[in-house]
């Protein structure tokens, strides 16, 4: 096998240096590295404000937006310096990241590139721009909660776009945007131009077919007089305005009318009435592009709305239900008597009142006629809409919804003739009651249930969550979905977790910290999180119900209703503050980690989306341009340069870059008692224990042996056939460690210091002498013993590259004597490691502070 | 049953005053907010407060000067002063004109309460010592 291609290219890259030039590029790497950090703070400083608790203004939003800009652009300037200009598509990707935070921030949208047509099945919140609010979120308690909703696909903003550009209107919306923000008043002559100018216009060809063909797709062998509902999906809908009522949808719609009734549906945003909504919730303008849902009708028995909270009483802890025969139109338009009901919100859902109306009316779809009214026989018009055990299930699932949208829910539903029930769509509440707590002595009924773990770690997300615990012990183990509703309870807060805490109510982890990657996703998607809380994994058990209370942070057993009601009602207060709305989709384009693994090919610049992507490859990339310095030149008498003098058959050169090393008057070579770099010691310390270094070679079997001869390189020489040389790059307070032991390079970058947030260890190990397989071992070896020490480590074939952050001095400490025991341990293990089981035996020697004995 | 604490705040930016009302309201205060620096000043003559948020910058009266009309009126009123990033040296004046205290942009809805808490204290007394 031949070495993996990062390994190869890695050698055919390697250069010579002078001492003058390793400095320079040291210099300029511990600049990145700061402004790297900076962009880490400000993510972390703007998640923190997401929270509710702090009080900023434009002002604000527009200086995080230049401090971000800023520092990214300083990251990447320095990469290309360092790197010599290798990496000229990343300033494209830092370019594309600025124009969408400046519409953001603007409140432009920005409308992105999809397909014209999108299938339900592919739709949830991360594609909201594409599909709008009303659809992003329907595809998301479909796939998410599992709830029926009716099939269909969504016309996208995009499509939109492209109509209104066609049309000859893009420029009098974009005028239209103009002046709405400039608070002009009188623009329902142009608002009522734009809207006829929609209704006028012919669809572009292109469209109309991506909208026939989708069609097509959904009619059924066989099938006639297929309906579609056709529903508006504002992208300004994003839950945190309703904009109930105010833009069309049109219901009942044969396939043949579907663009008719889809331009309809654009055009009903161009309408007075919905300037004059924008204008009281202080919405921004230019959001011109709508997406639009179109969707199966249901053959409906029954439907209705429920909200999962009474909004003029929310104090009274029922749900309220409406239904009434046939279509839902009676009840969303009113002009008609509906059921009305209160169920509890507590499990069981009894019924707490119920007037049922008299039903003379109902809505149905009739093919080619749209929503008709039919009267209803006499004999039906006294019988309840909704039958008990469909409420109870009703009830339940607006529960879910309201649980996993982490607000309280405003639910379209129907239900058909064989009484399967369909969420048709799900917006926030908005309650309306004045905000009053629910309980009027919290602390008292808290008081009522045992307390698991209080004041543990640091809260990372503030919020109140309760439902199963699951534990995640093993990183490697994580499953790709979790039920809904659990608390993830896990050893790392590790990026990989991120995927899993859209469904999650709250999460909880051993170690951690709440400035890192995890803790900016747990906030984005607004997730009740503890990082650091030691031995949650330990404390709690698997499936017993808690409460994670991560404003005071404390885990109650059982689930404390009380508190979650509290939540419900502190969240609705301000989310939809325009502040809020604003932050929220700036941070879409900065927060969010796209590029997670550093050995996937897709680790690559132009697939840098957010500000976040673009820190987290360049400095990957700057790493790597230092483990290209093969060789430093080292001058005589220069008193910064010296080679160590080790027990152990190591040759290591040091360079300082201050405070590394004392150097003793006509000396050629320093002992460990002269090192001062705080990193190097604990390493090189437990590095030369007995034992740790393994000086005999190890045996080699036939296997490993061809596989090595097969490689063309001498064992005993470097892997370019030239001396290598080991680097140990030096300050009081950095590492820079690059070691190359016969057929691998092991990298170990480190910064330790007194302030936690500016420490950090980076471990990067690849190649081996043996085939792949066993290099593969030994790469998952060392993966899981740096993530049982909370490293967020990855791996591919044998290439790992682990990395822990914003430990205090002690814990990095700690951290760097297992690297240093590590790095002896691992160095010819490969070649001992002839199956998949000696892994496990070898991790566990490792972690009982065992030798890596060949025998085994 | 003591009467609420009576506050004015005064920022241009409208979500800021919103926030403010909202957050303080759910703390009992009684609260009346301004836009225009000109309109709270016009209220300011007609009606005591215990506490005066203001922010700094605003068009007309700015609030040095809003914080300079209600230490003339001698009633007491303590004036909390908003500013914006890095402008310590106009903190500090508003410090020297009077000002009770001083909140940065951004700032906890929290902190500000503890201050305003603090602040309506000291106007409490000083009205009780016979402010008019």
């Amino acid at each position: 096998m031949p070495p993996t291609p990062t390994l190869r290219s890695l050698l055919a890259r390697r250069r010579n240096a002078t001492v003058e030039e390793v400095r320079e590029t040291l210099h300029r790497f511990r600049s990145l590295v700061e402004q790297n950090d900076r962009v880490l703070e400000l993510i972390a400083d703007a998640g923190e404000k997401l929270g509710g608790e702090y009080v900023f203004d434009s002002k604000y939003l527009q200086d995080l937006a230049g401090a971000l800009r800023d520092a990214a652009h300083s990251v990447v300037t320095t990469l290309n310096a360092i790197s010599n200009d290798r990496y000229p598509e990343l300033l494209d990707a830092l370019a594309a990241i600025d124009e969408s935070v400046k519409a953001a921030l603007e409140c432009r949208l920005a409308v992105p590139d999809s397909p014209y047509v999108l299938p339900l099945s592919e739709v949830g919140l991360p594609n909201l721009e594409a599909v709008g609010a009303k659809m992003a979120r329907l595809g998301e308690v479909r796939s998410r909660l599992g709830c029926s909703v009716p099939e269909g696909f969504v016309v996208t903003t995009h499509a939109c776009r492209d109509f209104l550009r066609s049309a000859g209107l893009l420029e009098a919306v974009e005028i239209l945007g103009r002046r709405f923000a400039e608070g002009r008043d009188g623009l329902e002559v142009e608002t009522a131009r734009i809207h006829q100018g929609i209704l006028e216009a012919s669809i572009p060809r292109k469209l109309a077919r991506a909208i026939r063909r989708a069609v097509a797709r959904l009619v059924k062998p066989g099938e006639k007089d297929l309906l579609l509902a056709i529903r508006s999906s504002g992208v300004e809908e994003d839950g945190e305005l309703s904009f109930a009522g105010q833009y069309e949808s049109v219901l009942g719609v044969s396939v043949d009318d579907v663009c008719s009734a889809w331009q309809r549906v654009v055009a009903s945003m161009y309408t007075p009435g919905v300037l004059d909504y924008l204008r009281q919730y202080h919405a921004p303008p230019g959001c011109g592009f709508m997406a639009v849902g179109v969707l199966r009708m249901v053959p409906v028995r029954a439907s209705g709305v429920v909200y999962s909270l009474d909004p003029n009483a929310p104090e009274n802890d029922v749900l309220v239900v409406s239904a009434a025969l046939g279509l839902g139109k009676l009840v969303v338009e009113g002009g008609a008597p509906v059921d009305r009901l209160e169920i509890s919100r507590d499990p069981g859902h009894e019924v707490v009142s119920r007037r049922l109306a008299r039903k003379e009316h109902m809505f149905v779809a009739v093919p080619g006629r749209g929503a008709v009214v039919e009267t209803v026989p006499e004999s039906e018009r006294l019988e309840p809409a909704v039958a008990p055990w469909e409420l109870a299930e009703l009830a339940d699932t607006a529960c879910r919804i309201e649980q996993y949208m982490k607000s309280a829910q405003d639910i379209e539903w129907a239900i058909d003739h064989a009484g399967r029930l369909y969420i048709l769509q799900a917006r926030p509440l908005r309650v309306t009651a004045p905000m009053k707590p629910p309980e009027r002595n919290l602390s008292e009924v808290v008081g009522r249930y045992p307390v698991l773990m209080r004041e543990k770690g640091e809260v990372a997300c503030r919020g109140i969550g309760a439902g199963p615990v699951r534990i995640v012990a093993d990183p490697e183990e994580l499953p790709q979905r979790l039920a809904p509703g659990a608390v993830i309870v896990a050893r790392a807060a590790t990026p990989r977790l991120g995927g899993l805490l859209a469904g999650a109510s709250a999460v909880i982890t051993d170690l951690g910290n709440a400035t890192g990657h995890f803790a900016t996703v747990a906030r984005e998607l607004r997730v009740p999180t503890v990082v650091g809380a030691e031995s949650a994994t330990q404390t709690l058990v698997e499936g017993m119900e808690v409460t994670v209370d991560a404003e005071d942070n404390v885990v109650y057993g059982g689930r404390v209703e009380a508190l979650l009601r509290y939540q419900l009602f502190e969240r609705s207060s301000f989310a939809d503050a325009a502040e809020f709305r604003i932050l929220r989709r700036m941070l879409r384009r900065i927060a969010p980690l796209g590029l997670r693994d550093p050995t996937s090919p897709a680790f690559a610049a132009n697939r840098c989306a957010t500000y976040h992507d673009i820190i987290r490859f360049a400095h990957e990339k700057a790493i790597a341009e230092l483990t290209e310095i093969g060789w430093v030149s080292t001058p005589s008498g220069v008193p910064w340069v010296r080679r160590l003098d080790l027990p152990i058959p190591l040759d290591l050169v040091l360079i300082d870059l201050g405070g590394g090393f004392r150097v003793e008057a006509g000396t050629t070579t320093v002992t460990v008692a002269d090192l001062t770099s705080r990193p190097l010691l604990p390493v090189i310390e437990e590095l030369t224990l007995g034992g740790a270094w393994e000086t005999a070679p190890a045996d080699m079997d036939l296997e490993g042996f061809m596989s090595s001869a097969t490689r063309s390189m001498p064992l005993t020489g470097g892997l370019t056939g030239r001396p290598e040389q080991n680097l140990a790059i030096v300050s009081k307070e950095y590492l820079h460690l690059s070691l190359r032991l016969g057929y691998h390079f092991n990298i170990v970058d480190t910064h330790l210091g007194d302030t936690p947030a500016d420490n950090y260890i980076y471990f990067r190990f690849v190649g081996g002498v043996t085939e792949i397989t066993r290099r593969s071992r030994r790469a998952m070896l060392l993966k899981r013993i740096l993530e049982s020490h909370g490293f967020v480590a990855e791996g591919r074939g044998d290439l790992v590259v682990g990395r822990v952050k914003s430990l205090d001095a002690d814990a990095m400490v700690h951290r760097l004597r297992m690297v240093g025991r590590l790095i002896g341990f691992t160095r010819q293990l490969d070649i001992h490691l002839r199956s998949d089981h000696l892994v496990d035996e070898y991790v566990a020697r490792f972690l009982n502070g065992e030798a890596a004995s060949p025998k085994v | 049953m003591s009467t609420p604490t009576e506050v004015l705040v005064l920022d241009d930016e409208p979500l800021v005053c919103e926030r403010l009302k909202e957050h303080l309201e759910r703390k009992k205060y009684r609260v009346e907010v301004f836009t225009e620096s000109r309109k709270a000043v016009d209220r300011l003559a007609q009606k005591r407060f215990d506490v005066v948020i203001t922010d700094l910058k605003m068009e007309g009266p700015n609030g040095l000067e809003v914080l300079r009309f209600v230490r003339d009126q001698n009633f007491g009123t303590q004036v909390i002063v908003i500013t914006g990033y890095g402008s310590m040296d106009s903190a500090r004046e508003a410090q020297y004109s009077g000002a009770f205290d001083f909140v940065h942009k951004p700032f906890r809805a929290e902190t500000l309460e503890a201050t305003v808490r603090k602040a309506a204290r000291t106007a409490r007394k000083l009205a009780a010592q016979g402010a008019p």
